[in-house]
């Protein structure tokens, strides 16, 4: 995307939910999650962390809230008179929600963005290019699920002494000081998965490229492809939960059905759908 | 068939190879012919534009000053021959010292540099080659695909001129005893010539 193609295409790089998102795509990355799944064991942020030289920050900052993890595992706990059940053996406990960049069609963090740096590519993806970021940090203050991380230092410095530093993938950029960054669903990954497809010669096929953080995930609760492939696996979870990408309120045709997208009222057109864990109520 | 190489030592980062008999006079006959034929002596890679650009970098200092000339230019041997994995992978690759003595257990084996080679490979140490064409680690760049795209799926296109490709980004190798930088490899070449030869403008298929 050279200066000349940005200036001339502004409007596509910077539509908004007004604008009815971006829908012209080649692929259309997108994430099914079941939380009954879901143990809450971290595996996944841990992967994370493995694949896209996530910066260890140490726990005064962690405590601040500068921690670098893309992927978050957000604990709620469950006292049994919040449901208000006058059962005896009401379910308690916690519950888990891995939180990733959620990847949404009609992104409020892109608009805001004054150099550019965030945009949407043609695979459906909310892409952070980290030279161009200027550091700005609007993007984070509009992003409803705060999931964009800034580096409020030159964590590398410290987070991969010798000889750690030779554990960092050389598929993706160390970030310094100054930078935004965010899940980018693996991009590395979908890169080597296009670029083995068109080397056979062949269309991209479902489970060609899989995530870190579905590739660990023990109970499989993650499920990663292309919502363009009406086969794969995550359409078809989409479909069987009624979930539609472009619509801020899914209208389904039974209320058991436990599919919902976070936040999506707020009309953010997000690609990861999470699937309700069931209670004992 | 392979040719002597008289003086070659004494000119190191020159054409090497060639005798310096009658050199004016062959100067001032490819002069005129270029006058004539522009470009004669090139091959045309077929359905591309050429990016433009120039850069002097400076000089790199190899552990031994490879002729390049010698081997891609008078003795045609092709350039994917020795850098192997530029037809399937993101980085061309260095051959393997095995690779160089392949031949030189048998070609040249008189010659200083050859028989320095022949001392690390009987030593089991690789010569430690530095790297001449170096983009930033913010870069993704693949050998593959462009080699895909100009040579392997390029109607018209002999694989036998892949050096001319090869020119695009590392410029006349062929005419140099060491590689040296002669492109500067930035990000301005880099979308000049995906804009005239349609390469994809998206911020994050180069970007990391």
């Amino acid at each position: 995307m050279s200066l000349k193609n940005i200036l001339e295409n502004w409007s596509d790089y910077r539509r908004t939910a007004e604008d009815g998102g971006h829908h012209d795509y080649e692929h259309m990355w997108a994430m099914a999650i079941d939380l009954n799944k879901c143990t809450g064991c971290n595996a996944c942020s841990v992967a994370c962390y493995a694949e896209n030289n996530l910066p260890t920050v140490g726990k005064k900052r962690m405590m601040k809230g500068q921690g670098m993890h893309w992927l978050r595992v957000e604990r709620y706990w469950d006292e049994p008179d919040m449901g208000g059940d006058e059962k005896e053996y009401q379910e308690r406990g916690g519950s888990f929600l891995p939180m990733m960049c959620q990847q949404c069609n009609a992104a409020p963090c892109e608009p805001v963005c004054p150099v550019a740096a965030t945009y949407h590519t043609p695979d459906g993806l909310n892409a952070q290019v980290y030279n161009r970021c200027i550091g700005s940090r609007y993007c984070s203050n509009n992003c409803p699920y705060r999931l964009r991380y800034f580096n409020f230092y030159s964590y590398y410095e410290e987070s991969w002494p010798e000889p750690l530093n030779m554990q960092l993938n050389p598929d993706l950029s160390v970030r310094d000081k100054g930078v935004m960054e965010k899940c980018t669903f693996c991009v590395q990954r979908i890169r080597v998965g296009k670029d083995a497809a068109r080397r056979e010669g062949r269309e991209v096929h479902d489970g060609d490229v899989i995530t870190a953080c579905a590739q660990t995930c023990p109970t499989e609760a993650i499920v990663f492809g292309d919502m363009m492939d009406k086969s794969s696996k995550v359409s078809k979870i989409w479909a069987a939960h009624e979930v539609e990408l472009g619509k801020h309120e899914q209208h389904k045709s039974d209320p058991d059905l436990r599919g919902y997208r976070v936040l999506e009222g707020l009309n953010t057109d997000p690609c990861v759908t999470y699937l309700e864990r069931v209670r004992e109520a | 068939m392979f040719v002597s190489e008289k003086n070659l030592f004494k000119r190191p980062g020159k054409k090497a190879g060639q005798r310096s008999v009658n050199k004016s006079l062959v100067l001032l006959f490819a002069l005129l012919t270029s006058v004539f034929f522009v470009g004669g002596a090139h091959a045309e890679v077929p359905n591309a534009t050429p990016p433009k650009g120039t850069h002097s970098g400076e000089d790199v200092p190899q552990p031994i000053d490879f002729p390049h000339d010698i081997h891609a230019d008078i003795n045609g041997i092709n350039c994917m021959y020795c850098h192997t994995y530029a037809r399937r992978s993101k980085v061309a690759g260095i051959p393997p010292t095995s690779k160089c003595m392949g031949c030189h257990s048998i070609i040249a084996t008189d010659k200083p540099r050859i028989q320095k080679l022949t001392e690390y490979w009987e030593n089991n140490e690789p010569p430690e080659w530095n790297k001449v064409h170096d983009v930033p680690d913010y870069v993704h760049f693949t050998h593959e695909k462009h080699l895909q795209r100009f040579v392997f799926n390029n109607e018209g296109m002999d694989v036998a001129n892949v050096s001319e490709v090869c020119a695009f980004c590392h410029g006349e190798v062929k005419e140099m005893t060491v590689a040296e930088k002669v492109k500067p490899l930035n990000m301005g070449f880099c979308v000049r010539c995906h804009e005239q030869n349609g390469g994809p403008s998206d911020c994050w298929k180069c970007h990391k």
